[in-house]
């Protein structure tokens, strides 16, 4: 029986059989496979990390996304960078309000071999008439921005590699100068149990620039270890004060089908477990 | 001391002339089939020892399909070696990398193949890790000098015992976690004194560090130094592994043990053919021109100390003074010198046996001479599943 195990911690790690490979590239000094697990479906690991899997990829892309646009209320144009899997563009264009989605990923092939090999993650959704594909290095790309975007969705691979570049405080800066007054910016930040640290850094790297700084969260089962951080930054304070009831119209009036956020998973998405609190206080 | 030439008759050498005629020379024939032979004889001579094989002993291809096979891991050293491991699908999980001086960048490229093991003998080596603190695990190499031997490996690299329980220190105070230990008794060793030494000094050690501040150690590393038969017999492995084992009995039963060999596997599963480029009478002796020399294949002549013994095909009774050279400009290019065997004729072959260590390795292209083509025989399967016939 073929196996992969995942290497992304030493003394701990993750192991799926391998029913089928459906593809797998060993070049450019990287190793992407895309294979078939009989409990995760097609599952995508990068560098011996895994990315995401058909079966909770939902948990993952409905939280950065549904989260802080539910919060927003009002927006009309999203930026997400990376996201090569387009499961985010997915989500976002489930939102008929939105009317204009850039979309930057650093590597073509990545989205032309999600297209093919992972379907289900876009869905479709890179047809959308409000979606711009701009292949760039997201860092770039917010650095030479002059436009305004209401939500920033970071989906970036983990802070080794090609993604280290999206958990600095230049990208961070840059974002800030990217959003409107009333907008956020979301991020995937890593299992907190397990990488206590990148919460209290991206903390840290993110306080200058905006006046409102937290972090929410959502356990993604391939995402091993507990419960996965996603960072919150915006300078509208008023976006984390909606009430469940404001959030749960919104949400009906979205007329969104998810399978993982509802409004009472917003609320409550956002009480953190005391060690984050306690780490982020020490720091 | 072993006679540097054997001489075989015309028609030993008819394999040697085929795989010439086809693959052209120079050459380096790897026997897969022998690689399997040494794994089989190092681990029924340490059993319980996990092996990782020393990819710098020959870094090629064949080599590691066919240790992969049987189980073995690896032993990695630079972002090269991985990426050869990585086209070969060498497996993350059984690599270790054990260069104790490393750039970032190549912690970085080791992480990103999934290699989550490293060494380290000191602080500053210990303060890179610390970005990576939550995704690795670290081995301290500790240096027991060995005089005795030609290639001493705990010079360069290795802290001295006594600073290892600080080096475990400052690490937990970083938040590093610290596995084991690691150690090269040598390279080539006459005997296992030295690694009988070394594991007495780190069951020593590993008890200290517990017995200090409750730190459980549970890898050991015993590095390589398993001797092979160049131009003096040495000691056989199962004799040579025999006070290892007993030494082994006495650390804990929870500590895993690991060697990294690589001259031990490699060395006999290689041998080299060069031809005679051309001939010439100078004084008393006849110079032979071989297409291989010490930039080539042998250049473990120069950097690894080591002389091997060759092979030539003669029905002939007459011997003479002889001289085998490389085909470089550089007068250092001398494979042999003051030998006596018969005549040899413009494009007769010279074999050279216990080429696979150190060799290719370390060759050069000096003179823009081209590197001798490694071809692999009794290779199971290939990557394209294709089996190679002779």
């Amino acid at each position: 029986m073929n196996t992969y195990t995942e290497t992304l911690y030493d003394s701990y790690g993750q192991e799926f059989a391998v029913d089928k490979v459906y593809f797998e590239n060993k070049t450019d000094h990287q190793h992407l496979i895309i294979f078939e697990n009989a409990k995760f479906g097609r599952v995508m690991a990068l560098d011996g990390i895994i990315q995401t899997t058909e079966a909770d990829e939902f948990i993952y892309h409905e939280m950065l996304t549904h989260v802080p646009l539910m919060a927003h209320g009002n927006v009309k144009r999203v930026l997400i960078v990376g996201g090569g899997d387009g499961g985010m563009l997915r989500e976002v264009s489930k939102h008929s309000s939105v009317e204009h989605i850039t979309q930057v990923e650093i590597d073509l092939q990545v989205v032309d071999m999600c297209k093919e090999f992972l379907p289900s993650h876009s869905a479709g959704a890179y047809d959308d008439p409000r979606v711009n594909i701009v292949i760039d290095d997201g860092a770039n790309f917010v650095r030479e921005c002059a436009d305004k975007f209401d939500v920033i969705i970071s989906d970036s691979t983990d802070p080794i590699g090609p993604g280290d570049v999206l958990f600095t405080s230049d990208f961070y800066e840059n974002c800030k100068n990217c959003l409107t007054d009333e907008g956020v910016l979301v991020t995937q930040n890593g299992v907190a149990f397990m990488q206590l640290d990148e919460v209290t850094t991206t903390a840290k790297r993110l306080q200058p620039y905006f006046s409102d700084q937290t972090f929410y969260t959502a356990a993604v089962p391939t995402y091993i270890g507990g419960v996965m951080s996603f960072a919150w930054a915006s300078n509208n304070k008023n976006l984390r004060s909606v009430s469940v009831e404001t959030i749960q119209k919104r949400f009906d009036e979205a007329k969104i089908n998810c399978r993982y956020y509802n409004p009472a998973i917003h609320m409550a998405s956002f009480a953190l477990p005391q060690y984050i609190i306690s780490a982020l206080e020490a720091d | 001391m072993i006679n540097r030439i054997t001489i075989e008759s015309k028609e030993k050498a008819e394999f040697y002339q085929q795989m010439v005629k086809v693959h052209g020379s120079p050459l380096l024939i790897l026997d897969c089939d022998q690689l399997v032979k040494q794994v089989n004889a190092l681990s029924s001579a340490l059993p319980g020892v996990s092996l990782f094989y020393a990819i710098k002993s020959l870094p090629d291809a064949s080599a590691i399909q066919t240790l992969d096979k049987l189980g073995v891991g690896f032993d990695i050293a630079s972002s090269g070696e991985i990426e050869l491991l990585r086209s070969q699908g060498g497996r993350a999980r059984q690599t270790i990398h054990t260069h104790p001086i490393k750039r970032d960048e190549d912690i970085r490229d080791a992480l990103r193949f999934g290699c989550t093991t490293f060494v380290i003998d000191n602080v500053w080596e210990l303060e890179k890790f610390v970005e990576y603190r939550h995704r690795v695990g670290l081995l301290v190499r500790v240096s027991f000098p060995n005089p005795d031997i030609a290639i001493d490996l705990s010079r360069k690299f290795g802290c001295k015992p006594d600073e290892v329980s600080l080096l475990i220190k400052k690490a937990e105070s970083l938040g590093l976690h610290v596995k084991g230990l690691s150690f090269h008794a040598g390279s080539q060793c006459a005997d296992s004194g030295n690694h009988v030494y070394a594991i007495e000094q780190c069951t020593k050690i590993i008890d200290e560090v517990y017995q200090s501040s409750g730190k459980l150690l549970s890898v050991l590393d015993i590095g390589g130094g398993f001797p092979v038969e160049y131009m003096q017999s040495v000691m056989d492995i199962e004799s040579f592994c025999k006070p290892v084992r007993k030494a082994l009995e006495a650390l804990p039963e929870h500590i895993q043990i690991i060697a990294e060999p690589g001259r031990f596997l490699s060395a006999s599963a290689m041998v080299s053919v060069s031809r005679v480029m051309g001939k010439a009478r100078r004084g008393e002796a006849t110079w032979y021109y071989l297409d291989d020399g010490v930039y080539g294949s042998f250049s473990g002549q120069i950097f690894d100390h080591v002389q091997y013994p060759l092979t030539i095909f003669s029905d002939s009774k007459q011997t003479e003074n002889a001289v085998l050279a490389g085909p470089t400009c550089d007068s250092i290019d001398v494979i042999a010198e003051n030998i006596n065997m018969p005549p040899l004729a413009i494009g007769d072959i010279v074999v050279g046996k216990q080429m696979g260590a150190y060799t290719s390795a370390s060759s050069t292209q000096f003179n823009l001479f081209d590197k001798a083509k490694i071809v692999a025989i009794n290779q199971v399967v290939t990557q394209d599943n294709k089996v190679i016939q002779i």
